[in-house]
């Protein structure tokens, strides 16, 4: 794998864009934002594969977006989608029947009730079958498309629309986010990262990496969500740093299954601070702090540095849960 | 059930014997005959066997193609359709469970017009669940877009695989097929076979070539959302366009086969209708006791007669007015059910026959063979005496629905020993 | 009588609860009353439509108002945006109440047959909650001018906005809102006449004369949307502050900017949706914003 990167700073991001203005997305999306970018990386030769969520709205009857290629499959099975492109493209040049320039890069691009629920089993297949892919889950934490119901990646103590925080069920969402990344790392795949839109030149540099890998390459891009999470749009890329920032969104990879963090912060600013913006938390602060609730939070999070640390030898000082 | 002798042409002026063959080689062979690019796969009896026998082939390298098995037939018919986007002549196979854990993307691949041929070897659905046949699996399909050519031997297996991929890829078509045989009594059953040699498939089928497929160059937007009703039904209109003048292709297809190969296919298929007063209407492989049916009849003096549905859809309404007109009676057999409603394919030759002058005065609607239930040649003369009987007065239209009495003294022992009790 | 409503406004600004308050109103009025939105991905920004019918006789209609007797626009910047085109179908001698700062004769010169009214709903709304909260001052406009009793409406309001969630002040200070729209307006006497249409089916052989496949092969067609009407600010660079960072064109979630060949960065303002994630992150606050248009 190659170490030499084209990116140093956010100057270096190539100019060239392949997403049109003009698209569906709400303001402030942080998806698409993600699509961006991943697309100025691949360059102009890929075919989009997607599940439904907000990205398939995105794409509607006569506008396209994206100028390159794009599927719309179904909920549960873009994966698949990936495998019959791929593999076809692969046959066609074998036999001779078309020109290796016609040959793209082949990406998924769904949300991560797709990723993480739905459309794993076809995911798991398409990773045991060392597909040549790359996977885009622009994480928005829940179901965003049909209006914020709660997925396997929906955090401990947010409000969605399908667990709303009641006076007998004040915290919300009661399961732990679901840990794609070590479910792909477990089954193999040579290449697992994180992105943060608010990282860029970590975010280039990934996607610029998990080209040089050949099979499925999964990057799970931290996608912030005024709409679903409530806040003005123009906080997204400060609210994705500071979830960097106070550790809750890791950034990371794994090569090989090798795990490294590729940012790791000093010193941790409390979760509260990333939560306290956020209407899908508010019921954490009002009317009365839940401060077990945010404890909770700010502990799993300080186990999870204090491991991390630990495995890559690095010490990382986080705030007080007690 | 070989009808001609048993000697075929191969096209060539050559007589040739054909070999033994289960309906599953023969799907195979067609694959293997059609160049077929791409096969993603996924098991279920009694389909298991075309897979592993196309497997076999790539693998030992008697088949140029990739074959992938998947995780699900739900992921397999996504895989199905985005090759076909991406501009490779896909095949593929399933049965029962598999059809309907698909069935979401049957609609897609459709909507995408993605041509590609999907055997489908027929079995009941569960629960209960059995391995035998019926046509609930397959008629689940109906609606989807598919165009249907359902099989009654072996031989017809091979030759609507290769006649499906002609219809599907026709630019005026651009719709995917599905070609329906039944699960053991066609699937596990070796029958005489004429393969069609390589050299004259390749004339009859000319390479796949979509007027847009996925292309670096010439990037394109497939399944993009529509946002209203219009536009919508603009598409699902020319949907069925497609899928109307997908049966004018065929026949078009269906001559060139005859003249390649020898045999000679219709949208349906007659026998002995040309005095027959009562009419069998049927599918699938149970056509063949139809037939003989019809041949005991007739040696008792009845004019009987069948008519065979060969292409289910786009239903082939003409053919079956003008075999159906004039006739005393008819019956549709339907070996699927509907609860609560009756036989799938009653409804469509009845609806077909509403405006005809001279329709036929009685049209029966039989129900049997679900699960795959065994028919004996006095259960299907019984539909014809039923038919006459109605017709001519001396007993109220009711429809049929096909259980001895040496069946139904099983049942019950079953259920006893189920339930306890006597 | 039955009278036709249909709310326009963009994604986020309550036409669906403007058109849900309406109906309650009417409800509570004793009419027989039907409300219902657009169902469609609404995004934020996004050009969105609200039903309310009510009638003194049973409502024999159902889906899509083509013909409405009042037209409530929530944002003067739909009248000229063709996905949106809040007019189309409003009946001779109908009217159309719009938020908006203009004056009323400057909106609609070319129907001298239907009453436009307009009002500076946002500006109350800001005067009045501090936020350009929209719907229950529609509702209201559409409310007084329909003839709808004040007390039944005023119900309506808090009813409405507490099952969005809205907190008790929030409600009242509304309900305020809505008794001042209210006041401020008359009912009208509306004797309305549908606009002469003329129904041509067309024969299916001439739908399905083309190919018919769903194929997008102008890929990258998207910037004739025109998202730029989904903006409440605009923003403004600044080009003797900014250094050219190239910051804020990384994070336009919409390739709204280039980076010209001098190296500058621009905005197209044609599509950019306004979300100000570009001032948000300009490290040098060389970006500024500026009201869009004169309703907000
Ligand atoms: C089989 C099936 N079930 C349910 C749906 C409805 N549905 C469409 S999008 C969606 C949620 C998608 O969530 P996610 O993958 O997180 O993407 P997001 O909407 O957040 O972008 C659901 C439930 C569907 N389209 N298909
Ligand atoms: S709901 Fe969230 S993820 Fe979906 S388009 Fe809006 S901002 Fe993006
Ligand atoms: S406000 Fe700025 S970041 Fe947002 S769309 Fe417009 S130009 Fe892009
Ligand atoms: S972020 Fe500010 S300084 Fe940097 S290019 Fe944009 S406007 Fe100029
Ligand atoms: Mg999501």
């Amino acid at each position: 794998m190659s170490t030499a990167t084209r990116f140093r700073t956010l100057k270096d991001m190539p100019k060239e864009d392949y997403l049109s203005a003009g698209n569906t997305m709400c303001a402030g999306c942080g998806g698409i934002l993600a699509v961006r970018i991943f697309h100025k990386v691949l360059g102009p030769n890929v075919a989009w594969v997607n599940a439904a969520g907000c990205m398939t709205i995105a794409m509607s009857y006569p506008l396209s977006p994206l100028k390159s290629n794009w599927i719309y499959t179904a909920f549960a099975s873009a994966p698949a989608g990936a495998q019959g492109v791929r593999d076809a493209l692969d046959v066609l040049v074998a036999k001779g029947k078309l020109p290796v320039s016609e040959d793209m890069k082949v990406v998924v691009v769904t949300g991560d009730g797709a990723a993480y629920g739905i459309g794993f089993q076809s995911t798991a297949g398409a990773i045991d079958r060392h597909l040549d892919f790359y996977y885009l889950c622009y994480d928005n934490e829940a179901y965003g498309n049909t209006g914020f119901q709660m997925s396997s990646s929906t955090p401990y103590g947010s409000a969605s629309k399908t667990t709303p925080p009641t006076a007998a069920n004040p915290i919300g969402n009661t399961h732990k986010k679901m840990d794609l990344f070590e479910v792909w790392r477990a089954q193999g795949a040579p290449y697992v990262a994180t992105l943060s839109n608010s990282h860029g030149v970590d975010f280039l540099k990934k996607v610029e990496k998990g080209g040089t890998v050949k099979g499925p390459k999964l990057y799970i891009d931290f996608a912030a969500c005024p709409t679903g999470w409530g806040y003005d749009p123009k906080d997204s890329i400060e609210l994705e740093k500071l979830a960097v920032q106070t550790g809750v969104w890791p950034l990371k990879e794994a090569v090989d299954g090798v795990v490294k963090h590729t940012l790791v912060p000093r010193s941790l600013l409390p979760v509260k601070e990333y939560l306290k913006r956020q209407e899908r938390f508010s019921h954490l602060f009002e009317p009365a702090e839940m401060t077990d609730v945010i404890r909770t939070i700010q502990s799993s999070v300080n186990a999870y540095w204090a491991e991390a640390g630990a495995r890559e030898g690095f010490s990382v000082k986080v705030p007080d849960s007690a | 059930m070989p009808t001609e002798g048993d000697l075929a042409d191969d096209g060539g002026g050559h007589a040739v014997k054909g070999k033994l063959l289960t309906g599953n080689a023969a799907a195979a062979s067609a694959a293997r005959l059609a160049r077929v690019d791409y096969i993603p796969a996924y098991p279920i009896t009694p389909q298991t066997e075309i897979i592993e026998t196309i497997a076999d082939w790539v693998r030992e390298g008697t088949m140029d193609a990739k074959f992938v098995q998947l995780e699900s037939e739900h992921s397999m018919m996504t895989a199905a359709g985005t090759a076909s986007l991406a501009g490779a002549r896909v095949f593929t196979a399933t049965s029962s469970q598999g059809l309907l854990y698909a069935m979401e993307m049957l609609y897609n691949v459709s909507g995408w017009r993605a041509p590609m041929v999907l055997v489908n070897v027929s079995r009941a659905l569960a629960a209960p669940i059995v391995l035998e046949p019926d046509h609930n699996d397959v008629l689940a399909a109906r609606d989807s877009g598919f165009i249907q050519l359902h099989s009654e031997t072996c031989q017809e297996v091979a030759d609507m695989v290769l006649l499906a991929y002609r219809v599907a890829e026709d630019s005026r078509v651009m719709l995917p097929a599905i070609v329906n045989l039944d699960g053991f009594y066609l699937s596990f059953t070796r029958e005489r076979v004429v393969l069609p040699d390589q050299k004259g498939v390749d004339s009859f089928l000319p390479p796949y070539q979509p007027p847009h497929p996925l292309r670096a160059s010439q990037p394109v937007a497939k399944g993009t959302a529509v946002m209203e009703g219009f536009v919508y039904s603009y598409f699902k209109y020319n949907m069925h366009a497609a899928a109307v003048r997908a049966k004018k292709v065929f026949s078009e297809a269906a001559r060139d086969y005859k003249e390649l190969f020898g045999r000679d296919y219709g949208p349906v298929e007659g026998y002995r209708l040309d005095d027959a007063e009562y009419v069998i209407v049927m599918s699938n492989s149970f056509t063949t006791l139809g037939r003989q049916a019809v041949n005991r009849m007739r040696e008792r003096g009845v004019p009987a007669g069948l008519l065979k549905l060969r292409m289910v859809r786009p239903f082939p309404t003409e053919e079956v007015v003008a075999l159906l007109k004039g006739r005393k009676a008819a019956a549709v057999f339907d070996q699927n059910l509907s609860p609560g409603s009756g036989g799938i394919l009653f409804p469509e030759v009845a609806a077909s026959m509403y405006h005809v002058r001279d329709r036929p005065q009685t049209i029966l609607p039989v129900v049997g063979g679900l699960g795959g239930k065994q028919l004996t040649s006095d259960e299907m003369t019984s539909i014809f005496e039923e038919m006459i009987a109605v017709n001519s007065g001396s007993k109220p239209l009711a429809p049929m629905f096909l259980m001895r009495s040496e069946e139904m003294a099983k049942v019950k022992r079953a259920v006893a020993l189920a339930e306890g009790g006597s | 009588m039955m009278l036709r409503v249909r709310f326009h406004g963009r994604g986020g600004q309550g036409a669906k609860t403007a058109s849900r308050i309406l109906g309650d109103a009417a409800f509570n009025d004793g009419y027989y009353s039907q409300d219902f939105p657009i169902y469609g991905a609404e995004r934020r920004g996004a050009p969105v439509a609200a039903f309310t019918r009510f009638s003194d006789g049973e409502i024999t209609e159902r889906g899509f108002i083509f013909s409405p007797d009042i037209v409530g626009v929530m944002d003067d910047s739909l009248i000229d945006d063709p996905l949106a085109n809040p007019f189309a179908g409003l009946r001779k001698g109908g009217c159309a109440v719009v938020n908006t700062t203009k004056r009323s004769d400057a909106l609609l010169a070319d129907r001298k047959d239907a009453t436009i009214i307009a009002v500076d709903l946002t500006g109350m709304a800001l005067k009045m909650l501090g936020k350009a909260v929209l719907s229950s001052g529609i509702a209201a406009a559409v409310a007084r001018v329909a003839g709808i009793g004040e007390s039944q409406f005023l119900a309506a309001v808090a009813e409405e906005l507490r099952e969005v969630g809205l907190s008790e002040e929030m409600v009242r200070k509304n309900v305020e809102l809505a008794m001042a729209v209210y006041g401020q307006l008359a009912p009208l006497e509306l004797r309305t006449e549908e606009l002469p249409t003329k129904l041509e089916l067309v024969p299916l052989a001439v739908v399905v004369s083309g190919e018919g496949m769903e194929d997008v092969t102008r890929t990258g067609n998207s910037a004739v949307r025109h998202t730029g009407n989904w903006r409440t600010f605009k923003p403004v660079i600044d080009y003797e502050k900014c250094t050219d960072c190239m910051i804020c064109y990384a994070y336009c979630p919409e390739s709204a900017m280039s980076v010209r060949e001098d190296g500058r960065v621009a905005i197209d303002y044609d599509n950019c949706k306004g979300c100000m994630i570009c001032l948000t992150e300009c490290p040098l606050r060389a970006i500024s914003q500026t009201m869009e248009g004169g309703t907000r």
